[in-house]
Formats: C-alpha cells, sequence, structure tokens
C-alpha cells in the first residue's frame, strides 16, 4: 500500500488548483451532502468511542484496582464494553456511508464526463487520442476509488485521531504530553522525506513496468517474424535486459522504504522508553499517577499510526488531484459545433448550398477549404474526387455539418445548417462512414444507433430497403446475432451491409458517404453495391469518391485540388474539357490492367 | 462445467485440479530452492525481530512493576527499552528488504522463463492463444505469486511472534490468557473469509470496469458514426447502466467490508475488556500485579497484526496456487514444431546456385477436418521466381508457412535442397529464407536493427548494401539520425512504402536461398507501387523467390505463375498462357482487379 499513488512532477498541483478542485468537488457531491453528513457523524463517533478506551481503563486501573473500589471497576468493565459496542455499530455504518459517498461521486463523475466528451465536436475528438480519452474515463476514474474506498475514511479517521488523542493526552497530562510528542517530529520529517523519495522510486519503477511490458507484448505479437528469423535467442536475450533493469528498480524502491521503516519501528519504541524513563520520574516525584503513565504508554500507537497513515495518504491523494484537475478539463472544454440556442427544423427536403466556405483545422497551418462554393439539387448526385489532403473528406464533412466553416454558409432548403436543431439536421443529413463500423451488441442494436425508438419493423423494413433481408436471415440468430468486439464476426462486407442499413432506417433526404478502399471479399462486393444503389435512390448524394464506376454515375464531379474547386461537370463534359480529370481517368484504365 | 454432474465426474474433476494444482506448487518449490538461502536469512532475521518485538512489553511491565512502582533505576530500563527499538527497527527494516528483494527476483526470473517459454512455441499455439491472456500470466499472474512469495518471511515472523506472546500470557496467567485470547481465533477467520470475499467481488467490479471502458472505447473510435447519426443519448444510456452496475458491485464490496473490517478491529478490543474485568478482579485478589495487567493489554495489541496477516496469507495462497497453476500450464505446452534428433545438414554452395524447393503430395489443413492445400505439388528450381495466384484465402499464404515450417504438412514432404525440411535444425532452415509478410511488422527500434535483425552482428557495409538494394538508402539518409533513427509507434513514422522497403531489407541482408514475398505492394500507397516492384526486381534476380500476388502489379515479377485453385496446383504457367486458355484464372484476376486501389490519388501529379 505504500507505494500507492505515484505522481510526476508535472502532475503535482499548485495550491490554487487544489483549492479549485475542492470547491468543485464538493459541489458536484451536493447531491448526496446529507449522505456525507452521516459519514462524518460516524466517523466522529468511532474516533471518540476509539480514544475513550485507554481513559477508561486508567479509570479501572487509579479508580477501582488501585483504589481497591471493586463497584468502580465493574463500571468501567460495563462502560467499556458499551464504548466496543458502539464502535463496532458506528464503524459499520461509517464504511456504508463513506462508500456510498465516494461510489456515488465517482458514478457522477463518469456520467458528467462522458455527457461532456459526447457534446464535443469532431475536432475535440482530433485533437484527443482515443486512448488519451479512454484513458480519461477509466484510469483517472479508477484512481480515484481506492482514495473512495479506503483512504477518504482513513484520512478523516486520522486527522481526527490525531486531534482527539493530543486533546485527550492533554487533558490527562501536558507533562507527559509534550514528552509524548517528543519524538513526532523526527517522525513527521522522515515521513515526508520517505513519502517524496518513495514517489521518485515509484515513477520509475511504473515506467520500467511499462517498458517491459511492451517488450514482452513486441515479442508476443511479432513472434512470426521472430520465428522466421530464426531470432528467438537474441529477442530473449534483449528481454532480460529490460526484465533485469525493472527488477533493479523494484530492488531500489524496496531499499527506500527499509530505512524508513525501521526508524518507525524505532521511534514508536523509544516514545515508550522516554515515557517509562521521564514520566517514570514523574510518577515517583507525584506529579502524575501510575495509572496516567500506562495510559499514555497505551495511547502511544494511536499518536504515531495517524502521522504514518497520513503520510501514506499524500500520494494517493495528489495523484487523485490530478486525474481530478484533467477531468474537469474535459468538463470545461466548450464544443465547438453546438446546437443553436433557438433551432429551428429542417425542411423536410430541399437544396444543399454551399456558399464561400473557408476551413482550417484546429492547429493546422494551410487551409482545408479555401473559399469553396457548390450546390446540389433535390436527388442530384455529387462525387467529391481529389488527391488526399486536397479537402474532399473535408468538404463531405462540412455539409452535414460535423465542422461549422469559419465563413461562409452551409444550407439546406433555405435554412443555414448552424440554426438548425440537431435532430433535425442528423434526420435529413445522414454519414456513412467509409469502414461499417459497429458497436457492440445483436444486429439490430447496430441499427438502433441511428434511431433509438425504431420498431423491429422498421428495422426489418430498413434491411429489405436496401435487399440485405436474405443476407442476415442465413445467420442462425438472424438479426439478433451478436456482432461481437467490433463487429469481428461479420465479414467487412456485411458489416458494410448493416452500415448502409442504419443510413435507410433514419431514411434522410441526403446521403453523404465516404467510399470504401478497402478490399470486399468478391462474394458481397456485389450485394454492398447493390444495396448502396437502392439506398442512393431519390437521394440527394455527396460522395467521396475513389472509384471510376463510381465517378461515372454521378451526376456532377467536382475535382478537389488544393482546398479549391478546379474542375466541375459531369464525366462527359469533364473528359471533353480535357483537363487533369481526363487525362488521369485514361492512365489509370491502362495502368491497371497486367503489363 | 456440467450443471449436473455424477459424482464419478466430480471426483475425477477434484482429483485432476489437485493435480494440477501439485504442479503448480512443485513450480514455486522449484523457484525458492535456488533462493533458498536468502529466504532461510530473511526468515531468521524475521524471528528475531518477533523475539524482540515480544520481549519489549515484558521489559516495560518489569519496569513498570520495578522502575515505577517500587521507585527503581528508571534511566537503566529506559535506556533498555530504547536498545531494544532500535534492534527491533534494524531487524524489521532488513525483513521487509528481504521479503521485497527475494519476491522481486523470482518474480523476474519466471517472467524471463514465461517469455522465453512462449517465444519457442509453434506458430500453430500462438494462433489460437490470446495476446491478453499471455500478457496476463506475465503480469497480473505473476504479480498473485509475488504477492505470495513477499508474505513468506513475513509470516515465519508472525507465526513466531503469535507463539512467543500466547507463551508468555499464560505463563504469566492461563486463567486470564484463556480470557484475552478467546475471540482472536475469530480475527484470524474473519480476515481469511474477507480477503476471499473482497477478491472475488474486487474482480467482478473490474470486469465492470472493463465494460464500461469497451463502452468508452467504441464511442470514441465510432465517433463518426455516433455523431453522423446523433446516437450520443444511445451510447449515453449504454454507459449509464454500466457505471450503475460498477456502483452496485462496488457497494457490495462496501458492504462486505462493512461487515468485516469493524469486526476486525473490535474482536481483540473484546478481549481487552475481558482482561480488565477479570484481570482487574485478579490484581485486587493479589494473583497478579498491574504491570501484568498492561502487558496483557499490549500483548493483546501485538497479536492483533500478526493474526490479520496469517489470515491473509492463507487466501493469498490460495490466489497464488490458482495463478501457479495458470502458468505451468503454459509452461507444461509443448512446442509441436521441433529441432529433430538427428538434423542432416544443408548442402553447401561450391559455387552451385541453391535454393530448389519441392512440395511433393502436401496436404494441410489449419484444423485437420479441414485441409487447405491437397495433393499440392510444386517444383521451384534453384534462382527461379514463381508468382502464386489464388482467390482470397485459397492457400496462397500456407505455401510460404509450411516451406518456413511455421507448420507442419498433414502429409507429404515439403524439400530445401533436396532435404526434408523436418530433418533440418529449425535455425538452419529458416536462416535460408527470407520473408517478408503481407502486413509488414517491424520493431520499435532503430531502423539499423530493424534491418540487422535476422543477422545483429552484420557490418555497417553489410546493412547499407541491403537498404541500397532494396531502395531504402535514400530515404534511411534522410531521417532525423538516419540508420539510428529509432521508428514504430513511440518513434518516427515512416509511410507505408518505407516501411516495406525496410522489411525487404531485412529479408535479404542475410542472404538467404530463398526469398519470400507476400505481396509486399498491398499496403503502399499507389504512387509507390512502382518503386517498391523496383525494389522487389532487385532482390529477386539470381534467387529463389516466391512472390505471393494479392494485386495483378505483382504478377508481372516472376517468370512463371502458380495458380491455386480448389486446394491444389489448378495450373502453372506464364501469365499470358494463362489469361488466354484459363476462364477460372481471368475470374480471379478480375476480382483483384476489381479492388484495385484509387485511381484519383495519382491526380495532379
Amino acid at each position: 500500500m505504500w507505494q500507492a499513488g505515484g505522481v510526476s512532477d508535472e502532475d503535482r498541483l499548485s495550491r490554487a488548483q487544489a483549492r479549485t478542485i475542492l470547491g468543485r468537488v464538493f459541489k458536484m457531491a451536493a447531491p448526496f451532502r446529507r449522505t456525507m453528513y452521516v459519514a462524518f457523524g460516524c466517523v466522529m463517533v468511532t474516533t471518540a468511542t476509539t480514544l475513550s478506551a485507554p481513559v477508561i481503563v486508567r479509570h479501572g486501573i487509579d479508580a477501582g484496582i488501585r483504589a481497591r473500589d471493586t463497584g468502580a471497576l465493574n463500571l468501567s468493565v460495563v462502560m467499556y464494553l458499551v464504548v466496543v459496542s458502539l464502535t463496532y455499530v458506528f464503524g459499520r455504518m461509517l464504511f456504508v456511508f463513506v462508500n456510498r459517498t465516494g461510489e456515488s461521486f465517482l458514478r457522477l463523475l463518469r456520467l458528467a464526463v462522458f455527457r461532456q466528451m459526447q457534446r464535443q465536436s469532431m475536432a475535440f475528438f482530433d485533437r484527443n487520442k482515443a486512448g488519451v480519452l479512454v484513458a480519461r474515463m477509466t484510469a483517472d476514474i479508477e484512481s480515484m476509488s481506492e482514495l473512495v474506498q479506503w483512504g477518504l475514511l482513513q484520512f478523516l479517521s486520522a486527522v481526527l485521531m490525531l486531534v482527539f488523542s493530543i486533546v485527550v493526552l492533554l487533558f490527562l497530562s501536558w507533562q507527559l504530553t509534550i514528552i509524548a510528542l517528543i519524538v513526532m517530529p523526527v517522525l513527521v520529517f522522515s515521513s515526508i522525506k520517505f513519502q517524496r523519495d518513495s514517489n521518485r522510486a515509484y515513477l520509475t519503477v511504473r515506467e520500467r513496468v511499462g517498458a517491459n511490458l511492451s517488450a514482452l507484448q513486441e515479442g508476443i505479437t511479432t513472434v512470426r517474424v521472430i520465428q522466421a528469423y530464426a531470432q528467438e535467442d537474441e529477442v530473449k536475450s534483449k528481454f532480460k535486459v529490460s526484465n533485469r533493469s525493472l527488477f533493479a528498480a523494484h530492488e531500489k524502491s524496496v531499499r527506500v522504504s527499509t530505512w524508513y521503516f525501521a526508524l518507525v519501528e524505532f521511534s514508536g519504541v523509544l516514545a515508550s522508553a522516554l515515557m517509562i524513563g521521564i514520566g517514570g520520574w514523574f510518577a515517583h516525584r507525584g506529579t502524575v499517577t501510575l495509572g496516567t503513565v500506562v495510559a499514555f504508554v497505551l495511547l502511544l500507537s494511536s499518536l504515531f499510526d495517524p502521522v504514518q497513515q497520513l503520510s501514506q495518504l499524500y500520494n494517493t491523494v495528489q495523484s487523485a488531484g490530478a486525474a481530478l484537475n484533467k477531468l474537469f478539463a474535459i468538463l470545461d472544454a466548450k464544443p465547438e459545433v453546438d446546437e443553436h440556442h433557438s433551432p429551428v427544423d429542417l425542411p423536410r427536403t430541399g437544396e444543399l448550398k454551399v456558399s464561400n466556405i473557408s476551413f482550417t483545422y484546429a492547429g493546422a497551418e494551410n487551409q482545408a477549404l479555401d473559399d469553396v462554393s457548390i450546390r446540389v439539387g433535390v436527388g442530384e448526385k455529387l462525387a467529391l474526387v481529389g488527391p488526399t489532403g486536397a479537402g474532399k473528406s473535408t468538404l463531405a464533412k462540412l455539409m452535414a455539418r460535423l465542422y461549422d466553416p469559419q465563413t461562409g454558409t452551409v444550407e439546406f432548403g433555405g435554412v443555414n445548417l448552424t440554426m438548425a436543431s440537431m435532430t433535425s439536421l442528423r434526420e435529413r443529413i445522414a454519414v456513412v462512414p467509409q469502414e461499417g463500423f459497429l458497436f457492440n451488441g445483436t444486429i439490430r442494436d447496430n441499427l438502433r444507433i441511428a434511431r433509438a425508438n425504431a420498431t423491429d419493423a422498421e428495422i426489418e423494413a430498413a434491411i429489405d430497403a436496401i435487399g440485405a433481408t436474405e443476407h442476415f436471415a442465413q445467420f442462425s440468430d438472424g438479426l439478433d446475432t451478436q456482432v461481437r468486439e467490433r463487429g469481428s464476426r461479420l465479414s467487412a462486407g456485411e458489416r458494410q451491409l448493416v452500415a448502409l442499413a442504419r443510413a435507410a432506417l433514419v431514411d434522410p433526404a441526403v446521403l453523404v458517404l465516404d467510399e470504401a478502399t478497402s478490399n470486399l471479399d468478391p462474394g458481397t462486393e456485389a450485394e454492398v453495391e447493390h444495396a448502396l444503389e437502392r439506398l442512393m435512390l431519390g437521394r440527394t448524394v455527396i460522395v467521396v469518391a475513389h472509384r471510376l464506376s463510381t465517378v461515372q454515375r454521378a451526376d456532377h464531379i467536382a475535382v478537389v485540388v488544393d482546398a479549391k474547386i478546379a474542375e466541375f461537370g459531369s464525366h462527359e463534359e469533364l473528359l471533353a474539357r480535357n483537363g487533369h480529370y481526363a487525362e488521369l481517368a485514361r492512365a489509370w484504365v491502362q495502368s491497371h490492367s497486367v503489363n | 462445467m456440467s450443471v449436473s454432474e455424477s459424482e464419478t465426474e466430480v471426483s475425477a474433476r477434484l482429483e485432476f485440479e489437485q493435480a494440477q494444482r501439485s504442479e503448480g506448487w512443485k513450480l514455486l518449490r522449484g523457484l525458492l530452492r535456488d533462493q533458498r538461502r536468502n529466504l532461510v536469512i530473511g526468515g531468521l532475521i524475521g524471528m528475531s525481530w518477533a523475539a524482540f518485538k515480544v520481549a519489549i512489553p515484558q521489559v516495560t511491565k518489569l519496569a513498570i512493576n520495578d522502575g515505577i512502582e517500587k521507585n527503581g533505576p528508571l534511566l537503566k530500563w529506559a535506556l533498555i527499552i530504547a536498545g531494544l527499538g532500535v534492534l527491533t527497527g534494524i531487524l524489521s527494516g532488513f525483513r521487509r528488504y528481504v521479503a521485497f528483494r527475494e519476491s522481486r527476483w523470482a518474480e523476474t526470473l519466471l517472467r524471463e522463463r514465461l517469455f522465453g517459454h512462449v517465444l519457442d512455441l509453434n506458430i500453430g499455439y500462438h494462433d489460437k492463444a490470446q495476446t491478453g491472456q499471455l500478457m496476463s500470466r506475465a503480469s497480473s499472474d505473476l504479480m498473485q505469486i509475488q504477492g505470495f512469495i513477499v508474505m513468506i518471511p513475513i509470516t515465519m515472523s508472525n507465526v513466531i511472534q503469535i507463539f512467543a506472546v500466547a507463551a508468555i500470557l499464560f505463563i504469566t496467567d492461563p486463567v486470564l490468557a484463556l480470557v484475552a485470547m478467546a475471540p482472536l481465533p475469530f480475527v484470524n477467520l474473519s480476515a481469511r473469509r474477507f480477503s476471499s470475499r473482497i477478491h472475488k467481488i474486487t474482480l467482478a467490479v473490474q470486469a465492470e470496469q472493463a465494460q464500461l471502458a469497451n463502452v468508452v472505447e467504441e464511442s470514441v473510435s465510432g465517433v463518426r458514426v455516433v455523431k453522423g447519426f446523433g446516437a450520443e443519448q444511445v451510447q449515453f444510456d449504454k454507459l449509464e447502466k454500466e457505471a450503475d452496475d460498477i456502483y452496485a458491485e462496488s457497494m457490495k464490496a462496501a458492504k462486505i467490508r462493512s461487515n468485516f473490517m469493524p469486526a476486525i478491529d473490535i474482536l481483540p478490543a473484546l478481549g481487552a475488556v475481558g482482561v480488565l474485568g477479570v484481570g482487574g478482579h485478579r490484581v485486587l485478589s493479589g494473583q497478579i500485579s498491574i504491570g501484568d495487567l498492561v502487558a496483557f493489554n499490549v500483548y493483546l495489541t501485538l497479536l492483533v497484526w500478526p493474526l490479520r496477516n496469517v489470515g491473509m496469507i492463507i487466501a493469498l495462497g490460495q490466489r497464488a496456487a490458482s495463478a501457479l497453476v495458470r502458468i505451468h500450464e503454459v509452461l507444461s505446452t509443448k512446442s509441436e514444431i521441433t529441432d529433430p534428433p538427428m538434423a542432416r545438414d544443408l548442402p553447401s554452395p561450391n559455387g552451385k546456385q541453391l535454393g530448389a524447393v519441392k512440395f511433393d503430395h502436401v496436404q494441410f489443413g489449419y484444423d485437420a477436418d479441414r485441409p487447405v492445400l491437397k495433393n499440392f505439388n510444386l517444383e521451384i528450381a534453384a534462382g527461379e521466381s514463381i508468382a502464386i495466384v489464388g482467390a482470397t484465402a485459397s492457400g496462397k499464404s500456407t505455401v510460404a508457412r509450411l516451406l518456413l515450417r511455421f507448420y507442419d504438412t498433414n502429409n507429404g514432404h515439403v524439400y530445401l535442397d533436396g532435404v526434408d525440411v523436418r530433418k533440418l535444425k529449425l535455425r538452419e532452415l529458416r536462416q535460408q529464407i527470407g520473408v517478408v509478410f503481407e502486413d509488414t511488422v517491424l520493431f520499435n527500434d532503430s531502423v539499423k536493427s530493424n534491418i540487422s535483425f535476422a543477422r545483429p552482428n552484420a557490418s555497417q557495409a553489410d546493412l547499407e548494401k541491403a537498404a541500397k538494394l532494396a531502395g531504402a538508402h535514400d530515404f534511411i539518409l534522410q531521417l532525423p539520425n538516419s540508420y539510428d533513427t529509432v521508428i514504430g509507434e513511440r518513434g518516427f513514422s515512416l509511410s507505408g512504402g518505407q516501411r516495406q522497403r525496410i522489411a525487404i531489407a531485412r529479408a535479404i541482408i542475410s542472404d538467404p536461398r530463398v526469398l519470400v514475398l507476400d505481396d509486399a505492394t498491398s499496403a503502399v500507397d499507389p504512387s509507390k507501387e512502382g518503386e517498391i516492384r523496383d525494389a522487389m526486381r532487385t532482390v529477386m534476380s539470381g534467387r529463389t523467390t516466391i512472390v505471393i500476388a494479392h494485386r495483378p502489379g505483382t504478377i508481372a515479377l516472376a517468370s512463371r505463375v502458380v495458380f491455386i485453385d480448389e486446394l491444389t496446383v489448378a495450373a502453372i504457367g506464364k501469365h499470358e498462357d494463362l489469361v488466354a486458355t484459363n476462364a477460372r484464372y481471368r475470374e480471379v484476376l478480375a476480382s483483384m482487379q476489381n479492388t484495385a486501389p484509387d485511381f484519383l490519388e495519382e491526380l495532379v501529379k
């Protein structure tokens, strides 16, 4: 437990930051403030009862045994028993209430962070790597659960214990209290130093554990290459180096703790020695009673234990603070693309009109789109073509309001997309990404991604609309087939079919497609092609095209080059124009036969 | 496990588990035997620590009786106690050091053994094994074992401490000892039950956390779908369910904690109440001294930790046992592909062209009942280049894997230069075959180490020669640290074409007799395809080469085409002839062309 946390220097919070975080935590905890107060009350009771035990023992010895008063002795025993029972009852309650407070807070934090994450626009997801976002929602929040489960409790009771102990000791004898506290500065300073050193050692350990696991994983995942080149022995000896350096880090971190634990053990005994020596002298002089000295000997541990516990919590609290700081940063992030405060619904159908839009990705130097205008009439098909990075995908994304342009407007049926309600926007304009991305669950669940409240009949109708009913009927569980992680149960073509059915379920006026570049198995290739044709029927379509066949079928082709539309027209028109489109279309036909 | 097992089945299963378990413990004993000396030292340190620790309250008692009550010499007693403090302090530090060091050492060695063993296991094993599973063997299972070993010296001293304290208490006053210690066995019992129950629920909480992670992961990776369909609420609902599950399981854990933790704390206090009540009266009746009474109280507190620990180590031991069984399972798996007992040598060159490959009536399937190749015959002359063409999943890549002896054939033989590959040392065979895999796997390491992977002691000149042949030398010089640039996930990221060329350089650095190119152009930007093909053409000359073609353009590199269809060689010949005569060949070719890449990429170049 002593190496619970581990905070790197850049994660360390300033005092002001810590204060803000604490304030926000309390604000967030408002809904279960009552639980919190009850928990606090319980801590007070258990601390008081725990501490009163030695006082009662003292009373039993002084007033009962030494005064030879059986009645007083018996009374102490009964009181002791009552106190012990109280400690037990309130101790149980304490666990439940502290945990309820903590877990409720973590639950709230999970929901709030996720909701805010989901509200963010695409730009946010471009900026933040998937792994980092997942880590926020998992590792960062979980790093606090230790604090919630026992840390918070221990922190509270340690602080109270320390304060109460000093009060009780002062009440018993101020002279002996001073003696008991002589060792304290040594203990406090060495605890702080130990936490610093062990934190540093722990960070090294953590880093090397990571490196070692990477080496391990790389070895296992690349085993085919390793065996193909017969390099097993070399890889093993390399792993040995990383593994041994991890051992060295572990060894170092144990060594750091060795002297500290020795010192802690010693100072506890030293305090008893002082108590016997000096306390005994006081007793000889009659300044204190024997019972008081005994009580002090017994109470010493309640003075020293909290100091140790608090120092152990230091890192846990620090790392929780660092995690909260990162989480609040997400909660504070403002989504770039957000619903207008008084949104209007888009008309059922209409022309899609792009007027003079310019767009630059956050952090990018060059414009992705530079003063682009284009109109797509109802039911027309527009193919966007051009080299990677020229802006064709960006244009498609802006036409579906996945991003907002910095200047210019995108309108549907005369309504600016930025004014539209999000619900009507997603109902009118559906985006089908390049790869059929599936979520855990059944095929049916995956369609409901597009419309959560769709009935089974509507789902079947959507599958039917793209002509895939027969295909999925082949599965033993039909539409209730579990697609497994990322849809691994289905082939790439089948995943694409599900993605298209999703779009069919929405029944949008405009379809924005990013054509797949990857290979599909020849069997489903035809089915996907067919499904796509049925889906496009009667809709306005914007397709980021990669294949000549797709382009040929479009009503208009926009050749996007260097953030601008370089050529615009139908396939025949563009061929007749003899620009680069024509030239390269011809070259392609030649180069893709076997030479 | 079936729901209704017969008695014999149950006993058979129990027997099996018992056997597994004893194998696991045998593994642990083997590990610890090598560290015997240090563990004994650790145990001795622990025992002497326990002895001094137990002595302190005795001395304190004497100090109170003799020093304070009878006005004896206080300084002497104080010094004695402080001296004992120094001893226990030093000993406790060392006990901890030895325990942790030895347990980490055992963990370190076992991890190396595990990794080494896994690397040697045949590819068929790796096809089925999940990386995650193996990783958790080498991390969390080892952690369980380490957690157990670290407790061994501590437990030894704890047990000694318990016995010593019990002995002292009974000698001082047997009746009071019984009163004081009566509740203590329950501490041990509770600690044991708590530890095993909280472990189970902790695993449940972790499982729920993993599910929540899945929801987050898919929402983030699939953000285009989520945004595109406005499915934020759908995903939020999923997440809320998982968050609720975590809450519910965590509260169950809290319940368990609340059931045990206060009880564990309170039981010794009950003993203390007894001591005050019964002991107080015994002092009054003169049977024991006040010092004895105080010592009793102190001893009680000395018993609490050891008893808790002993309870914990039993639960830890159970967990370590299951971890040991799982690790033993991996370590006892034998590789199905091994060196032959009497290995033969490959013929040496003597100026002749070498690298003749022959498949003779080969039958093979990844599952025995689903053959991939059947009655497969193929002869490739030394220095010849052939292209293998076939539909997706027709077994093209399998041919190369059999030659490398990643798998053994079910029937028939594979020969390299006239020697059955099963008669060769694996290392000798594989060093003679250079492979470029379809998915270019490079290591997170420098360009230099990646290219010289197959020949770690290659000179810089050899390195550059291979890189030049593969057409990689020029771009490598452009990299920030040229050959020393670290590439991969944590380093400089290369384009698909650059990665391919490094992989090609790696394949040829040891000048293998046979080169296998599992279409090195398939993951490459189409405009770079030509450059890769040029590189391939250069390295192929004068060497037996098997090109596994996924794109039409690659076929032209080879002098002959081997067309695989319906599990076997359907046709062999020149590309043009096959196109002219074989309808099925034209069909497969057409499907390859249909998925040919993006022509528009080349616009404006």
